[in-house]
C-alpha cells in the first residue's frame, strides 16, 4: 500500500461530501479561469492589433484617462512624420456602435484611411479592402459578419446610415474580427468629429526598445499636448483592460475564498470525525508530521481535483462565451496556458490553506485523549 | 519474574507513577511501581476506573505521568523519542480493534510500517506473512466490515507486530469477543509470545485472561493492591 492510497481511501469514505467540496472549489477555480481567461484574452487581443501591424508607439492626447475619448487634430500627423526616427504614421478614429437587432452592443468601429499602415495584418477573406474614393463602404470582421449574418454585397445600417459591405476580413485581434472598418472621413462625419482622430499609430525606423524610447521622447518634445506610449504599455494601461482585470480578480477572490472555506469545513469535520483514528495512528507510532502529511495530503487531493475540474469548467465556460453572439466579439476560445497554471496553483494553494489548520489540529491531538474520543 | 538478561534491568519498569487529570482533578494513579521482565506475560486487573488503562498508556508512552518515571530497558521514556518507541518497541492491541474501515486486512497491517524504512513491496510481503501467522492468509483483501470480531482482533494483533516489537500492550483484547473467539485469541497470543519471545502486558476484566498470564497485578483506586 502506498501512502497516497490511504489519502484517497479516506476521501472516498465520505464520497458525497468529497464530491461537493470538489465541486464548490471547482466553481471558484472555474470563475478564476473564465474571468482571467477573458481578461487576458482581452489584453492579448489588443496587443495582437499592434503586433500584427508593427506598431511601436501610440500617440494620444496627453492626460486622458480613457484613451478612447482622446481627440487630436488629424494635422498632427504631419508634425509626427517630421520627428526623426519616425517611419510611418496613421491616424485612427475609433468608436463603438450597436446593432440592436442582432443584440450586439459596443461593437468596435474603426475609421481608417485606405492604404494606411493600419491595414497591415488585416487579411481580406472575401470581397476587397477599402480603397481611396470609397465612401459608404464597410469591411466587416469575420465574427461580426457571422453574428450579423451579412456577406459581401449586402447592405448594413451603421448608426442609422446605410453602408455597403465590400469585404470580410480576418485579423489576429478578436476585437477587430468582431468590429468593422469604414473610411475615416465617413466616421468623422457620422460622429461629428470632422478633422479629428482618436490618436495615431507610429512605426519607428528601428524596432528596438531603446530607439523607440528615444523616438517617444522626441515626439513628446516636438508635439505639444500629446502622449506617446509604447504599444504594450498603452494596452496594459488601457482603462478597460485594467477594469476587466480588476473585476476578474475581485470576483475570483470571492469565489476562491468560498471554495477554500469549503475545504476548511470539510477537513475540520474530517479531523473531528476521525479523532479516534488519529489517536490510533499516533499510538501506532506515527509522528505528528506524518499525521500532518495525511491530512494536508487529503486537502491537497481535494484541491487538485477541484483545480482540474475547475479548469475544465472554465475552459468550457470560455468556449461557450466565445460562441455566444453577445460576447463572441471579445471572448476568445483560446485559454492562455498562464491562466490554466494560475487556476491550478490557486486550487492547490487554497486547499493547502484550508487544510493547514485542521491538519495542525489533528497532529497536535494527544493520543490518549484522541483514543478516548467517541 | 524473569529479566531481559542485562543484569537486573527489567524490560519495563514503572517507578512511583502518579497521573492526575487536571480537568476533573481526578487522581487516576497514586504511586504505582512495577517491573516487567523480558518474556513475561503480566495481567493488570481491577474494577472499572481503578487506573488500569491509564497505567497501560503510561507504559506505552501514550501519555506521561504527573510524577514518577517509566523506563524501557533501563532508559527513562522521558529521554526517549516516544514516537519511535511506540513505532518500533511496542505493539498495541485494543478492545475495539481500531481497524481503519477503508483499508483491507492486508492494508491495515501495513499502517504502522510507514514509520519503518521498508519499501512498498517489503511492507506488503511482511503484512502477508503476519496475517498468515495469525491464520488469516485467506482473508487478506477483506475489509473489516466483512470480518468476524475474532478475525478483526487477529488483524489488529498482526498490525501490532508490524514493526517487530519486543513488548505487546493489550487493553481488554478479548473484551468484545465471544468465548470461542476469546479462546482463539488467547491461544494466538500465547503462541506468538512463545515463537517471537514477546513480553505481554494485558489489561483485563476477564478472570480467564488473568489466569492465562504468568503474573497478575491488581489495582484499586490507582494503587497496586496485589501482585507486584
Amino acid at each position: 500500500m502506498h501512502f497516497t492510497t490511504l489519502i484517497l481511501r479516506n476521501l472516498f469514505r465520505r464520497g458525497v461530501r468529497t464530491v461537493l467540496t470538489v465541486v464548490g472549489l471547482s466553481i471558484g477555480i472555474a470563475a478564476v479561469v473564465t474571468l482571467l481567461g477573458i481578461a487576458w484574452g482581452f489584453e492579448r487581443s489588443f496587443l495582437a492589433i499592434n503586433e500584427s501591424k508593427g506598431i511601436d508607439l501610440m500617440v494620444v492626447r496627453a492626460g486622458v484617462s480613457d484613451k478612447l475619448t482622446s481627440n487630436l487634430d488629424e494635422s498632427v500627423a504631419d508634425s509626427l512624420r517630421k520627428v526623426p526616427g519616425v517611419k510611418d504614421v496613421a491616424g485612427s478614429l475609433m468608436d463603438t456602435v450597436s446593432f440592436e437587432e442582432a443584440n450586439l452592443v459596443s461593437v468596435l468601429i474603426n475609421g481608417w484611411e485606405p492604404g494606411s499602415l493600419l491595414f497591415h495584418g488585416i487579411r481580406v477573406v472575401k470581397g476587397r479592402t477599402l480603397e481611396r474614393g470609397d465612401t459608404k463602404d464597410a469591411m466587416l470582421g469575420s465574427v461580426l459578419a457571422t453574428n450579423l449574418g451579412k456577406k459581401v454585397g449586402d447592405e448594413l445600417k451603421v448608426a442609422g446610415e446605410p453602408f455597403h459591405v465590400i469585404g470580410i476580413f480576418e485579423s489576429e485581434s478578436l476585437f477587430e474580427n468582431g468590429g468593422l472598418i469604414i473610411p475615416r472621413t465617413q466616421l468623422q462625419k457620422m460622429m461629428g468629429r470632422e478633422g479629428n482622430v482618436t490618436g495615431f499609430v507610429v512605426k519607428a525606423q528601428k524596432p528596438d526598445r531603446p530607439f523607440i524610447e528615444e523616438v517617444r521622447k522626441r515626439i513628446e518634445a516636438a508635439v505639444p499636448g500629446v502622449a506617446a506610449v509604447p504599444a504594450r504599455d498603452y494596452v496594459q494601461g488601457d482603462i478597460r483592460i485594467r477594469l476587466v482585470k480588476s473585476m476578474a480578480w475581485a470576483t475570483s477572490a470571492i469565489a476562491l475564498i468560498l471554495g477554500s472555506v469549503g475545504v476548511l469545513n470539510t477537513m475540520m469535520m474530517t479531523v473531528f470525525e476521525r479523532t479516534t483514528e488519529i489517536g490510533l495512528l499516533r499510538a501506532l507510532g506515527w509522528r505528528r508530521k506524518r499525521v500532518l502529511a495525511l491530512i494536508i495530503g487529503e486537502a491537497f487531493a481535494l484541491g487538485g481535483a477541484g483545480a482540474i475540474l475547475g479548469v475544465i469548467l472554465g475552459y468550457a465556460g470560455v468556449n461557450v462565451l466565445s460562441r455566444l453572439p453577445a460576447s463572441s466579439g471579445f471572448v476568445s476560445s483560446h485559454l492562455p496556458p498562464e491562466v490554466i497554471v494560475v487556476g491550478i496553483v490557486l486550487g492547490m494553494g487554497l486547499s493547502l490553506l484550508g487544510g493547514l489548520y485542521p491538519a495542525l489540529r489533528g497532529a497536535s491531538l494527544q493520543p490518549t485523549e484522541a483514543l478516548r474520543h467517541e | 519474574m524473569s529479566n531481559n538478561g542485562a543484569g537486573d534491568v527489567p524490560l519495563l519498569e514503572g517507578k512511583n507513577l502518579t497521573r492526575v487529570y487536571p480537568d476533573g482533578d481526578v487522581q487516576a494513579l497514586r504511586g504505582v511501581s512495577l517491573k516487567v521482565g523480558a518474556g513475561e506475560s503480566v495481567a493488570i486487573t481491577g474494577p472499572s476506573g481503578c487506573g488500569k488503562s491509564t497505567l497501560l498508556s503510561l507504559l506505552g508512552g501514550l501519555d506521561l505521568p504527573t510524577s514518577g518515571e517509566v523506563a524501557f530497558q533501563g532508559v527513562p521514556l522521558k529521554q526517549t523519542d516516544l514516537d519511535a518507541y511506540r513505532a518500533s518497541r511496542i505493539g498495541f492491541v485494543f478492545q475495539s480493534f481500531y481497524l481503519l474501515p477503508t483499508l483491507s486486512a492486508l492494508e491495515n497491517v501495513q499502517v504502522p510500517m510507514f514509520e519503518a524504512n521498508w519499501s512498498r513491496s517489503e511492507r506488503t510481503a511482511r503484512a502477508e506473512g503476519l496475517l498468515r501467522e495469525v491464520g488469516l492468509s485467506h482473508r487478506l483483501s477483506q475489509y473489516p466490515s466483512r470480518l468476524s470480531v475474532g478475525e478483526r482482533q487477529r488483524v489488529a494483533i498482526a498490525r501490532a507486530l508490524a514493526n517487530e516489537p519486543t513488548l505487546l500492550l493489550a487493553d481488554e483484547p478479548t473484551g468484545n469477543l465471544d468465548s470461542v473467539s476469546q479462546a482463539e485469541v488467547l491461544e494466538l497470543l500465547a503462541r506468538l509470545r512463545r515463537e517471537r519471545h514477546l513480553t505481554l502486558v494485558v489489561v483485563t476484566h476477564s478472570p480467564d485472561v488473568a489466569a492465562w498470564a504468568d503474573r497478575v497485578i491488581k489495582l484499586r483506586d490507582g494503587k497496586i493492591v496485589d501482585g507486584v
